[in-house]
């Protein structure tokens, strides 16, 4: 198996890591040190350009460019806010993060709020990583009394405060403003942009919002520099990812590998291959929202640019891998129970339109399809994308389209015969 | 006319302190009731209209959030909540047999909670665990994956402890 | 100003103006729901969808701004379609009970339906179950179901009354319209959320199947129930003979007007209306022997005008709940031509609530205009007078003695006098006090202007003929005036 230098993972087998003086011992802390100590905001922001970090959270913007937009001229105070709300299905790498590094993602915030003049970070966390959250808040504590947060941060005078916002139970808010609207005390309905976070962010000032694997690129970045991290990656994706992988292989996990690395290298050698000796049959690239990828379309290298071009996105990088058993109707009915579980109901089309594509998908899972059943699906699917305030109305769509229009000779087996054609299959097999 | 709810005092302390991180009282409302609802077990009318008091708001907008998001719930979940992944990465390995397993264990069905309050049991969506897959959150645990013998173990556990 | 072009037309609109508002500057109309100008942007319903030259996606009219050389279409096939798309998708949880709907008639979802819908129905899916009629206040029902969740009524008290009583639960599908418990929408306002509401979602009890929309007319008029002069149109039943006994107007209506009253109206205004045609006093009235008996108006006048040569002995009172029109001639009549001393107004009803948005503690709409003709609130000198014996002859305008000064005072005070006449539209009690009492029109049966507390003179509308042989009180004293031989000519 081709092996790949660790730079996220590095502390993930290290026992105890978690404590800061472990991570001390690897070098922790130098990255953010040397930053306060004889950095300038400006330079560190060209250097972030420079490195081709792209955020991790699943847009994949770059991340020195978004820092670039906060106004330099404001009066009012900027934030940082950390979007660990990880909610994307089939991803969990910024878990791993807060729990086997959870100083990596500390110092990281720390670089950032210098980049950005930041003097408070909000980590939003999902309400349901009680874990993450414990080990993650003993962190910042650690961190805290070791002077690198407070109000003079390395001895530089520079004040740095982390408040961590535990959410409650909410998929869309993932979604950056509908973030900043939770962490405001409110539902998480997505904002209108403009203005963008940037402008206009929590409590109305300047905002940054980094995904917590993003974050956790910024210390090898300074310690390594950026050509070095640049290089890592492939052309304008720099760097390695986390790439979650999961489904029917023989190992699901978190595997670093750069940006750029074959799915078909993910799956087979990483994760171990299809399990129970069975073939392939397709792949989500990058989280549910992401259109999925027949077996046939996996020779392709996994960054954002090369996903983009063939329709389908990185995203989150959750690789989600399906045999050739799986029932597509039913994989379509579990991603359209969750977009409708969670479509925050602003918008018409997108609330009124998860909750008719689930029922239709339902009706079909069950026997009662209808011949016209697929087109409208279609057609509704298309009528939803790109009229919504958020990209959650684009990525509702995206499975029930991309399974329908990959998959169309098994949903219609589906619809004209009211069962799945692989039953069929397995039965006249045995 | 119900007695009117009070916070207890050390709750309370704890409370004051989340909300001064914050930039105005509104942002401390998930924070406060998340640890209202550890400490009481529900969110119940009582606690909305405390807590909308306490941190100067409209009823409404406590009300609001309270439907909003899934972890908050108006009724008491029994002692060992079971929280059944049903995406797309527990559905692929089996999430449905573990479901209806543990309903049939449990003589629950998705959303109930027994006369006893001992066991509730819900399905949920991704818990960003999928390597764990099939996988469940039992109380603050995570814990996958999860085949017949490791439901009976859990369960087996529980009544020993019991 | 940036110039932009909607539909080929060329549109100057000041640095700011949204899309939507800059075309029906145009002219032109772009279907919507949640947007409405009198609140915040919410962007949620994505009606106005519009198509943006060098924009890829279609843009949310209510919303964007307009910058120089924007080119905008809103007739695009592309528009079209989406704007069929989202009423497809509207109806998809919408119940098909127009006809029993009381919106019917004036829902924008059933009217866009007409005009940008019109699609082959594919929505064969169980709707999602909702709240119907729910009584949320006093005057407010909710039918969960036929809301399309365009927020409206949630910004109009979170925005305008901070009252904050409704708000949105549960996300998604399951989401809806809710009040807090315990809690009523009712605030000094709410008749508004009705108002706002584009669908038959909210509706008010006040009006709930009382008449079908399109037996109504509308006249635009001003609310006479404070000194603010809120902007109104009178919804009246144009199907009932108006003889009848039955009431015509149907309800009130808020009608803009960006400087006074904007969209709103109060409640206590709204809803200020049932007295117009109940208890009318239908035809002019002489007392003989202490019985009231029918009179014709011409004997009316003739009789009346022969006071007119005793103006020492008169006294005047008007009211502030008449307008401009009726005061001047009053003005005209009593103090330039029969030089009356004892004239003024009794001002009533100018201690209720007041609030810092529209509603203003004199509960009368014209105060300032009668001082602007030169009345002076001294109607307590004249009761002295009357008492003192001195002024023998009353005229007095809409106001009930026994009201004002008491049952047994009233009477005291009817004693003194020789001759008491009274103008007004209802036949309250104090009506038996008088020896004339003469029918006059309300507001909602005449022409006119009322000037409010900021000195704004508005005008009013006949919305229908006056009941039974009721005039309005400039008429009867130009008659009076004619029969005694002087001519008054009024431009007011
Ligand atoms: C529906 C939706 C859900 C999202 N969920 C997440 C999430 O769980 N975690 C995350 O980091 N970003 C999520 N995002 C992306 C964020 O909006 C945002 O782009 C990201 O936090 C920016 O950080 P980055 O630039 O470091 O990636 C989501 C976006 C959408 C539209
Ligand atoms: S697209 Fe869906 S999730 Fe996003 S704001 Fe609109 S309704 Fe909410
Ligand atoms: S009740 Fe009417 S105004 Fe309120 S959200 Fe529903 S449709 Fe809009
Ligand atoms: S799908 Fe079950 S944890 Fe992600
Ligand atoms: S009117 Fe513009 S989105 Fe509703």
């Amino acid at each position: 198996m081709k092996s790949y230098p660790k730079i996220l993972s590095k502390n993930f087998e290290v026992p105890h890591a978690q404590h800061i003086g472990v991570y001390l011992s690897g070098g922790g802390y130098e990255a953010a040190r040397k930053v306060y100590t004889s950095w300038k905001p400006e330079q560190l922001i060209e250097e972030v350009k420079k490195s081709n970090l792209r955020g991790l959270g699943g847009a994949g913007f770059s991340t020195g460019m978004k820092w670039a937009f906060i106004p330099k001229d404001s009066t009012r105070p900027h934030y940082v806010v950390v979007n660990a709300d990880e909610g994307e299905p089939g991803t969990f790498k910024d878990r791993y993060i807060l729990c086997k590094d959870p100083h990596a993602l500390v110092e990281g915030i720390l670089i950032a709020c210098f980049a950005v003049g930041s003097h408070k970070a909000f980590v939003y966390i999902r309400g349901e990583y009680v874990e993450p959250i414990r080990i993650f808040r003993e962190a910042v504590r650690e961190a805290h009394e070791k002077g690198f947060l407070g109000k003079n941060v390395f001895g530089t005078g520079y004040e740095v405060e982390i408040v961590i916002h535990q959410g409650a139970g909410a998929y869309i808010c993932g979604e950056e403003t509908a973030l900043l609207e939770s962490l405001e005390g409110k539902k998480g309905f997505p904002r209108l942009k403009p203005p963008f976070p940037a402008v206009k962010g929590v409590f109305g000032c300047p905002t940054v919002i980094n995904n917590v694997e993003t974050l956790a690129c910024l210390p090898p970045i300074v310690n390594l520099g950026a050509e070095w991290f640049a290089k890592l990656g492939c052309e304008k994706n720099g760097g390695t990812r986390l790439y979650s992988v999961s489904g029917h292989v023989n190992r699901p996990g978190l595997y670093e590998l750069p940006l750029g690395t074959p799915l078909r290298e993910i799956i087979e050698e990483h994760a171990g291959g299809v399990w129970k000796g069975r073939q392939l049959k397709a792949v989500i690239p990058g989280g549910i929202s992401a259109s999925i990828l027949r077996s046939d379309e996996v020779d392709i290298k996994m960054d954002f640019n090369s996903l983009a071009r063939v329709g389908s996105m990185l995203g989150s990088a959750g690789v989600v891998v399906m045999d050739e058993t799986t029932c597509m109707v039913t994989t379509l009915l579990v991603a359209a129970r969750f977009f409708a579980h969670e479509s925050c109901g602003q918008c018409s089309p997108c609330r009124e339109g998860t909750g008719w594509v689930l029922k239709m998908i339902e009706r079909i899972y069950e026997g009662h399809g209808r011949s016209q059943d697929l087109d409208n699906l279609l057609d509704i699917g298309k009528n939803m994308m790109g009229n919504t305030i958020c990209a959650f109305g684009d990525a509702a769509p995206t499975p029930v389209i991309s399974y329908i229009t990959k998959f169309r000779a098994e949903f219609e087996y589906h619809v004209r015969h009211g069962k799945c054609d692989l039953e069929d299959r397995s039965q006249k097999s045995e | 006319m119900q007695a009117k709810f009070q916070m207890s005092s050390e709750l309370k302390t704890e409370l004051d302190k989340i909300v001064s991180q914050y930039e105005t009282k509104q942002a401390a409302l998930l924070p406060v009731l998340n640890l209202a609802q550890e400490k009481y077990g529900s969110i119940s009318p009582e606690i909305e209209s405390w807590v909308a008091d306490y941190l100067q708001l409209p009823l409404m907008k406590v009300r609001e959030v309270v439907s909003f998001y899934t972890l908050f719930h108006a009724e008491q979940k029994g002692k060992h909540h079971f929280q059944m992944c049903r995406n797309m990465s527990c559905m692929l390995r089996g999430c449905e047999e573990m479901i209806e397993y543990l309903k049939e264990r449990l003589k629950l069905e998705d959303g109930q909670t027994s006369q006893d309050r001992c066991f509730s049991l819900s399905t949920v969506e991704c818990l960003a665990a999928c390597e764990m897959a099939p996988m469940m959150q039992l109380n603050d645990r995570y814990v996958g994956p999860l085949t017949k013998e490791s439901i009976d173990q859990i369960l087996k556990e529980i009544e020993i402890n019991n | 100003m940036p110039i932009l072009k909607i539909d080929g037309k060329d549109i100057e609109v000041p640095v700011g103006t949204s899309i939507i508002e800059a075309a029906k500057k145009a002219g032109i109309e772009i279907p919507h729901y949640c947007y409405h100008p009198g609140l915040s942007v919410a962007g949620n319903c994505r009606m106005c969808l519009v198509e943006v030259e060098k924009f890829p996606k279609l843009q949310i009219s209510c919303y964007t701004p307009v910058t120089e050389g924007m080119v905008v279409h809103t007739q695009s096939e592309r528009v079209k379609d989406a704007q069929q798309a989202v009423l497809e998708f509207l109806l998809v949880n919408h119940p098909l009970d127009c006809p029993v709907c009381d919106q019917s008639g004036e829902c924008e979802l059933q009217n866009y339906y007409m005009k940008y819908g019109l699609y082959d129905s594919r929505l064969m899916e169980d709707k999602v179950k909702k709240h119907k009629a729910v009584s949320i206040g006093p005057t407010v029902m909710l039918d969960g179901e036929r809301c399309v969740l365009c927020s409206r009524c949630v910004r109009f008290c979170d925005e305008v009354t901070h009252t904050h009583e409704m708000g949105i639960v549960n996300r998604g599908d399951r989401a809806e319209i809710e009040v807090a418990p315990g809690k009523e929408v009712d605030n000094d306002y709410s008749g508004n959320v009705v108002d706002i509401c584009p669908v038959g979602a909210l509706t008010d009890k006040d009006f709930r199947f009382k008449c079908r929309v399109w037996f109504l007319a509308q006249t635009p008029s001003v609310c006479p129930g404070c000194s603010r002069g809120c902007n109104i149109e009178i919804h009246w039943n144009k199907e009932r003979p108006y003889q009848t006994p039955g009431e015509r107007v149907m309800r009130l209506k808020p009608r803009f007007n960006a400087d006074v009253n904007k969209f709103w109206i109060c409640d206590e205004g709204r809803y200020n209306y049932h007295w117009i045609d109940q208890g009318r006093l239908l035809k002019p009235m002489q007392k003989r022997r202490g019985v009231p008996h029918e009179v014709s108006w011409e004997e009316a006048f003739g009789t009346l005008s022969g006071l007119f040569l005793r103006p020492q002995e008169m006294g005047v009172i008007v009211s502030t709940d008449m307008t401009n029109g009726d005061l001047a001639m009053a003005q005209q009549l009593f103090v330039s031509e029969l030089k009356v001393k004892n004239v003024a107004y009794q001002w009533i009803r100018k201690s209720g609530k007041e609030d810092e948005l529209l509603m203003k503690a004199d509960k009368t709409p014209n105060t300032r205009g009668a001082q602007a003709l030169g009345f002076e609130d001294r109607s307590g000198e004249i009761y002295e007078q009357i008492e003192k014996g001195q002024i023998k002859i009353l005229f007095l305008f809409g106001h009930n003695l026994m009201e004002i000064l008491g049952k047994d005072q009233a009477e005291k005070m009817r004693s003194h006098l020789e001759t008491l006449v009274i103008l007004g539209p209802h036949a309250h009690e104090g009506i038996n006090l008088a020896d004339w009492a003469l029918p006059s029109a309300v507001y909602a049966e005449k022409n006119g202007t009322f000037t409010n507390f900021e000195g704004r003179v508005q005008k009013i509308s006949k919305a229908f003929p006056p009941m039974g042989m009721a005039k309005s009180e400039r008429e009867i004293l130009k008659e009076m005036a004619r029969q005694a031989g002087i001519h008054i000519n009024l431009t007011v």
